[in-house]
């Protein structure tokens, strides 16, 4: 401690690493320990599978809220893989939950970690169910940055764009929840969300009525993404608004956050037949989520990462939707921000989505 | 004295500036400049978006725009014209006994005084379309045909604004040409109920 000053100076340009030194309490209880622990969720950056867990600094509640959860799927571990008379199979799920539970943040996994962990995934599958899924982990393409127009003079509010959503990204068929949304709105009165129906049920198009389409905007300053505390949303190098759902904890802070209404919450489990589960997933993207997590549109990484277009885009029987590399000079998406008059919903809050609207 | 003090305000101030800079990670101001930043070294990608053109097609170069369209001859069930339409259109018509072909064919397109079936077709050359001037046209490029009339939507069709993909969002780009969504007859869209209704959303409401 012979470096303790008893003044104070400011620390201005040359960080020191010494993080306790810089503490001046010498206590190594109460608040000093909680500010220990948030610079170590800082620095975890460098850290990845059992260290993000083990390898932090915490107080003694969290020790304890980590070590019991841990226990408890310990437990249940060794004493089914030391168990004689549970088969090969259950002690493999058992390895496989024990690892899964250890598992670091996805955005800080190494390519080999991520193709681990979507085997893990894809083989629990085949043990639970007995059915296989092809859940991918690719990454974000060099030199690719999605964006969508939505024409709203085309579109006609036939919702094919919202079936083909929820039957490619197995989204729960009981709340039915919707990561697209169509308002149909008064001609000559604007953009009210206020009076718009998103859940109209007559002959379309209406008289007098224009349709609008709002998802996932994939803004290029997301909101949501700074205010999760755990970092399980962020932005990947493609533009896409991701999600690690076994790393969300649930707290619905970006669905707050979120000025358009693009978070959808997992209030039950999901439940989707068997049959009907799309089983072409991305870790990303449409594999199975369980209760309590968030979920929201990923421009279909599953499907736009290998050269196709979004569920919506392919069913839109009227070409309202188009989706390309904003990057690619020649694409069609940049053909319309350039030719079109577009527009973004709420562009005044700074939140740049990639998201354009315009009409014929 | 002065004069090495001033240096010293300007220097803070300088950096004072670089640092708050610094600060920001963001290295654009707006998604417009990001774009326009990045897409100056775009050499293409790797992804391709052959696997998802499920239709033979052909390819066309109009103004600037190279793409592809669904090939079309193959698809009309009676094509070519002229293995029925043997003699010339007169001789065809005078047996008003027998089975008349294209009884289903009503034009709605445009009123009658712009358009009839000679407007597009040619009762010399059945096996293609003419222009308004008389000029053949392929069935395969009819939307040439369409053109004509509906420049405004051509320009946007060429450049991606109207009509649909009929591949993925990577090269090569294939495009869904007028005939594959609207009917030539009857260009007209009807209207139709949606696909969905959300019962669950109506219970939540009450």
């Amino acid at each position: 401690m012979s470096n303790t000053k008893k003044w104070f100076s400011l620390n201005l340009g040359n960080k020191k690493k010494e993080q306790s030194s810089s503490c001046g309490c010498g206590s190594t209880t109460g608040g000093c320990n909680s500010n220990n622990a948030s610079a170590a969720i800082g620095e975890e950056k460098h850290k990845d599978g059992f260290d993000q867990v083990f390898d932090v600094k915490m107080d003694r509640r969290t020790a304890f809220k980590q070590l019991t959860a841990s226990l408890m799927i310990g437990a249940g571990a060794v004493s089914t893989s030391c168990s004689v008379t549970s088969g090969d199979e259950s002690k493999e799920k058992a390895q496989i939950d024990w690892e899964e539970q250890f598992k670091g943040n996805y955005k800080l996994m190494t390519d080999d970690e991520k193709k681990a962990t979507v085997e893990r995934l894809s083989r629990s599958y085949q043990l639970r169910t007995g059915k296989t899924v092809d859940i991918s982990s690719r990454n974000a393409e060099e030199d690719v940055l999605f964006g969508y127009a939505f024409n709203i003079s085309k579109c006609q509010g036939s919702m094919d764009c919202v079936n083909a959503c929820v039957e490619e990204n197995n989204q729960d068929r009981n709340s039915q929840m919707q990561y697209i949304r169509i308002h149909e709105m008064m001609d000559g009165q604007g953009f009210k969300f206020n009076e718009a129906d998103d859940n109209y049920y007559h002959e379309v198009p209406a008289e007098g009525h224009f349709y609008m389409g709002t998802q996932c905007f994939h803004c290029d300053n997301p909101p949501c993404t700074k205010v999760c505390p755990v970092q399980a949303t962020w932005q990947e190098e493609d533009g896409l608004v991701v999600i690690d759902y076994d790393w969300c904890i649930g707290c619905r802070y970006c669905m707050a956050a979120c000025p358009y209404d693009g978070r959808r919450f997992n209030w039950t489990e999901p439940e989707i037949k068997e049959e009907k589960i799309n089983k072409n997933q991305h870790y990303l993207g449409n594999r199975p989520r369980k209760k309590g997590v968030m979920e929201k549109c990923t421009f279909c990484v599953q499907r736009s990462r290998e050269g196709q277009n979004p569920a919506c885009v392919d069913a839109c029987p009227t070409g309202a939707r188009t989706f390309g590399n904003l990057l690619d000079p020649d694409s069609t998406i940049r053909w319309v921000l350039e030719n079109k008059k577009v527009f973004r919903l709420k562009e005044e809050l700074g939140t740049e989505p990639k998201f354009w609207y315009y009409m014929d | 004295m002065i004069n090495k003090f001033n240096s010293f305000i300007l220097l803070g101030c300088i950096l004072c500036i670089t640092l708050s800079c610094q600060r920001h990670e963001e290295k654009y101001h707006n998604i417009t400049d990001k774009i326009n930043a990045l897409s100056k070294a775009y050499e293409g990608t790797s992804i391709s978006s052959e696997a998802y053109i499920h239709v033979p097609t052909i390819e066309i170069t109009e103004g600037a725009e190279t793409f592809l369209i669904p090939e079309r001859k193959g698809q009309i069930t009676s094509y070519a014209c002229t293995e029925c339409h043997t003699q010339p259109l007169k001789e065809m018509q005078s047996s008003s006994s027998s089975k008349k072909a294209h009884w289903d064919i009503k034009i709605n397109h445009a009123n009658q005084n712009t358009m009839e079936c000679i407007t597009c077709h040619n009762s010399s050359d059945m096996d293609n379309l003419k222009s308004l001037t008389g000029k053949s046209i392929d069935f395969n490029r009819s939307y040439q045909l369409c053109s004509q009339c509906h420049s405004g939507q051509f320009k946007d069709w060429k450049g991606g604004a109207h009509g649909k993909s009929a591949g993925g969002w990577s090269s090569p780009r294939a495009a869904l040409t007028c005939v594959n969504c609207h009917n030539p007859h009857k260009p007209h869209i009807a209207p139709r109920w949606p696909v969905r209704y959300n019962t669950q959303k109506i219970k939540e409401r009450d």
